[in-house]
């Protein structure tokens, strides 16, 4: 009892003043002084009265509790009465209303002091439920009792186990953790290895992490076994430091720690219930037990950023009375402080990040920081991290994860929320979608599993193909239609953000970068024209199986609208032209919307072919254009279809490509259509004849049976004024840019 | 020989028949069920079996079998011995796309007996792919059953320019044939 409370007095300096706490009643009054009234010790009950026979009546029965425990002799006989009794009373307070951090400190010290039997020890510190906090002092010197060896082995196992239980009501963890050596010794004794683990695994930050542990632990394995403490402890080394741990551990690992909760259990669910009912719970340190703390599963802890995990030591004033924090990491900056931008930038120098990786995703503070940090540990522990994860929960490689579906898509979809907000993606994501594609249903998480293949860094097609875009093709041709919408979309946002991520790498690449670039950039233009060709079979295999439905056409030519502006727009020089199953069946559809958007696709390739050409006669450019002149002869036979078709009304003769729709007129007459030469000019377009309809409709006003006949010479001109009218953009520039109005007259004697 | 043919008999009007070839009985059923719940416009009729040959003597009353899909549970070495043993009884034409492998259970990895590998080998070597799935969870058997419900379409002639071979190919070949690169 010589380390009494007033040893420890300058480092209770937070708490209440320096002061020599010899007399008890003086130590009380700063105790309401300072913790107010809200621990309740005011005496209230019957209780307090048999307990405060033989004191002043106005003393707290727990008080004199405590004085009795401190200056009774040591070795009191357990069966003695008066101890019993103030035990009931230390007992029956501590579970009802918790214990100020004062009197956790005295009572720690008594028990794990040795001074009374096991027995005892083991009561009292079963009934250690702090009321707020626990001061990180009072945790240091039960270390310190527990070095001296004065308490049996048990007693330290529960001190242990206590200490786990309470590890989230420590209210400064920065000197506990400076005690991590002490932990760590504890691992040689067998019977506290586990719970030294836990306490471990919950203390470990990563200047922890060393060669020489990692080397330690790995031989407590050997001794041991394969102990899942020690699998957990490792792991967490791996997720900090994955370049030390070089062993592969086990994935399967999840119960690691025995719950040491469950002595406290309810008192501590009490004191929750409590603190969140008064308005009192105004204490700073409590963050971590404000915070959600549903521990129904492990998503909230992983992703929420852990209010412990830097150092929380925000007052100057006790950094000067501690000399560890002043040498040990009074220059970092606890990055749960961290809450705007400028902050950000003062303080980046001296960021560490969080013990738990993950809960950066969410953090776009610290996603800036990531993104300009050139540490390569960041983003080996967020490989790591990562890719484990995913592993590990990813419903359809483990079925008892179905039930955790949910959380899993949050998961993915803040995954891809921070790839959003970072441009590029993350390179374990990648071999998840490689590793797990395969197998997947099509049908778990499916738009955020496709939102993620749209963030797939560009690599060789070739190495994609196989187990990318082959499971993913046999998705595709099996599931519904809105399965291939959804496929073309996350491709065409796949092509984009490639495309986004060349145009970025040209700013910032300088000259002297240019045989690089050179080189990288053929790669990149074949990759992206393997992109290009692959969705251009899977849309035409799609339009085939879905019976040309509008609604995928309309996703298809919307992929092919960023294909006809790659060069101008991406500066990328490639052209490709969509494949025939796609342009002649949006050519010949049936709604207005497929046709006017494909009009406007092929202007926009008229103006990239246009523009290509007049850089490679200039001599602008040195690249070597992937676009030869079978592109330009490809974009030459469909122009010349669809001005055939849309305007000359000659596509069944001029029509030269090879999968085109060129017929003999034999065949033709065989059909016995009227006037077929016209059938797909503006006006007999099934995708157009009801604008014509409504076009003579209000032209001749009355219900006679509409004469599309009358549609020519001068009533042209007004037709197309009108269909320009009616928001059919795509046409009019396409009109306006392909089609010679100068032989405007020899076209409609052609028309004729 | 009893060995079922995959041209020997002409179609039924508007109907197409599945069959399921398994060891799990129960899965089986489920499956079925499944498979019935959703609503098509042609009548589907399924038949299960354990093994083929199929027996001879009911033959007659059979339908023709639009797609035959090999249920391997990848929980159970017996259950893929059995299907290696059952494709030897089949007509070589099943293989021109009428032929699906289902490999179930594949989710739970410490308890796979059956390499995964071995069985996309076999379904190459019989050039007929592989859907995986979990029958347990409901929302997966009914995905899966919407897929083959699909394909059985296909093979059964119902969809307009789509053969069963030509689709076959497409599920088989996507990439390494670079049919699609121009």
């Amino acid at each position: 009892m010589k380390r009494g409370v007033t040893a420890k007095t300058p480092k209770q300096a937070l708490t209440h003043s320096c002061q020599k706490q010899t007399d008890l009643s003086a130590w009380k009054a700063s105790v309401l002084q300072t913790t107010g009234c809200k621990n309740g010790q005011k005496p209230t009950g019957d209780e307090q009265q048999t307990a405060s026979d033989d004191f002043d009546h106005r003393q707290d029965p727990l008080e004199e509790a405590l004085t009795y425990l401190k200056k009774a002799k040591d070795r009191t006989s357990q069966k003695n009465e008066v101890l019993q009794k103030h035990l009931v009373t230390v007992e029956k307070i501590a579970q009802e209303k918790g214990l100020a951090p004062e009197e956790l400190d005295i009572l720690l010290n008594i028990a794990l002091s040795g001074k009374f039997a096991e027995v005892v020890s083991t009561r009292l510190l079963k009934n250690l439920v702090p009321t707020s906090v626990i001061t990180e002092d009072s945790v240091i010197s039960a270390v310190s009792w527990l070095c001296v060896g004065k308490c049996s082995r048990t007693t330290q196992v529960i001190f242990l186990k206590w200490l786990i239980a309470m590890f989230d009501f420590i209210d400064q963890k920065e000197q506990v953790n400076a005690l991590y050596g002490f932990f760590f010794g504890f691992l040689q004794v067998e019977k506290l290895f586990p719970f030294a683990c836990h306490v471990l695994y919950l203390l470990t930050r990563k200047k922890n992490v060393k060669p020489f542990r990692v080397r330690r632990i790995l031989d407590l394995q050997t001794k041991f076994g394969a102990e899942p403490p020690l699998q957990a402890l490792l792991s967490l080394y791996k997720n900090f430091c994955p370049e030390m741990v070089s062993v592969t551990l086990p994935t399967n690992t999840k119960v690691q720690f025995k719950n040491s909760e469950n002595l406290w259990k309810m008192a501590i669910s009490n004191i929750k219930r409590r603190l969140y009912g008064t308005p009192l719970t105004s204490q700073p340190n409590l963050i971590d037990t404000t915070c959600p703390q549903s521990r129904k599963r492990k998503w909230h802890t992983k992703l929420v950023l852990p209010v412990s995990s830097a150092h929380s030591s925000s007052s100057p004033e006790s950094q000067r009375t501690s000399p560890i924090d002043l040498i040990g990491h009074g220059d970092t900056f606890p990055v749960e402080q961290l809450q705007t931008f400028p902050q950000l930038l003062e303080n980046i120098h001296c960021l560490e990040l969080p013990s738990r990786i993950g809960s950066v995703l969410a953090n776009r503070l610290l996603l800036h920081y990531v993104n300009c940090v050139s540490d390569d540990s960041v983003y080996r522990r967020m490989y790591y991290w990562m890719g484990q994860t995913l592993r590990e929960e990813c419903p359809w490689h483990k079925v008892e994860n179905q039930q955790f579906e949910q959380e899993f898509k949050d998961f993915l979809r803040k995954i891809f929320e921070a790839e959003c907000f970072l441009q590029e993606g993350f390179s374990s994501c990648e071999e998840f979608l490689y590793r797990s594609l395969p197998f997947w249903d099509g049908c778990s998480c499916r738009s955020q599993v496709l939102q993620l293949v749209s963030w797939i860094p560009l690599s060789t097609f070739s190495e994609m193909k196989s187990y990318l875009f082959k499971p993913l093709a046999q998705l595709f041709f099996t599931s519904s239609l809105y399965f291939k919408c959804s496929v073309l979309e996350c491709l065409r946002e796949l092509l984009l953000n490639w495309l986004n991520w060349h145009i970025m790498q040209k700013g910032t690449t300088t000259k002297s970068a240019a045989d690089l670039l050179n080189t990288t950039l053929s790669g990149l233009v074949s990759s992206v024209a393997d992109l290009i060709h692959f969705v251009g079979w899977l849309s035409t295999v799609a339009l085939r199986l879905e019976n040309n439905s509008a609604f995928l056409m309309h996703f298809i030519l919307d992929f092919y609208e960023i294909v006809s502006d790659v060069y101008l727009m991406f500066n990328l020089p490639l052209v490709v032209m969509p494949p025939a199953g796609v342009f002649y069946t949006a050519l010949l559809s049936m709604d207005s919307v497929s046709l006017d958007h494909l009009c406007y696709i092929m202007y926009r390739y008229r103006a990239n072919l246009i523009a290509a050409k007049q850089n490679q006669q200039a001599k602008k450019t040195v690249l070597q254009f992937k676009f030869s002149s079978q592109t330009c002869q490809e974009y030459n036979q469909y122009i010349t279809a669809m001005v055939g078709c849309l305007w000359t009304s000659n596509v069944f003769q001029k029509d030269f490509h090879h999968q085109g729709i060129r017929m003999d007129p034999e065949v033709l007459e065989r059909t016995r259509v009227k006037a077929y030469r016209k059938s797909f000019n503006i006006v007999y377009h099934p995708a157009l004849t009801g604008y014509a309809m409504l076009f003579l409709q209000e032209a001749q006003s009355g219900d006679r049976t509409p004469n599309f006949q009358l549609i020519q010479g001068r009533r042209w001109e007004w037709y197309l004024e009108y269909l320009y009218t009616q928001e059919l953009q795509g046409l009019k520039l396409f009109i306006k840019s392909s089609i010679n109005r100068a032989s405007q007259s020899s076209q409609a004697q052609a028309s004729k | 020989m009893s060995t079922l043919t995959a041209f020997g008999k002409l179609p039924t009007l508007n109907s197409a028949t599945i069959l399921l070839v398994g060891t799990n009985e129960i899965f089986q059923q489920q499956f079925a069920e499944t498979i019935l719940e959703e609503t098509q416009d042609l009548k589907i009729n399924i038949h299960l079996a354990d093994c083929l040959p199929l027996p001879p003597e009911r033959d007659h009353i059979r339908p023709r079998i639009d797609l035959i899909v090999f249920m391997v549970n990848m929980q159970s070495k017996h259950s893929y011995s059995n299907i290696e043993a059952s494709l030897v009884h089949l007509d070589a034409n099943f293989f021109l796309g009428k032929v699906c492998f289902l490999a179930t259970g594949a989710g739970r990895l410490n308890q796979i007996s059956v390499d995964v590998n071995a069985v996309l080998k076999l379904a190459d070597l019989y050039c007929s792919p592989v859907l995986f799935c979990e029958l347990e969870c409901k929302k997966i058997r009914i995905a899966t059953a919407q897929r083959l419900l699909r394909m059985l379409q296909i093979c059964a002639g119902h969809m307009s320019g789509v053969s069963a071979l030509s689709f076959s190919s497409l599920m088989k070949n996507s990439i390494d044939d670079s049919s699609f690169l121009a």
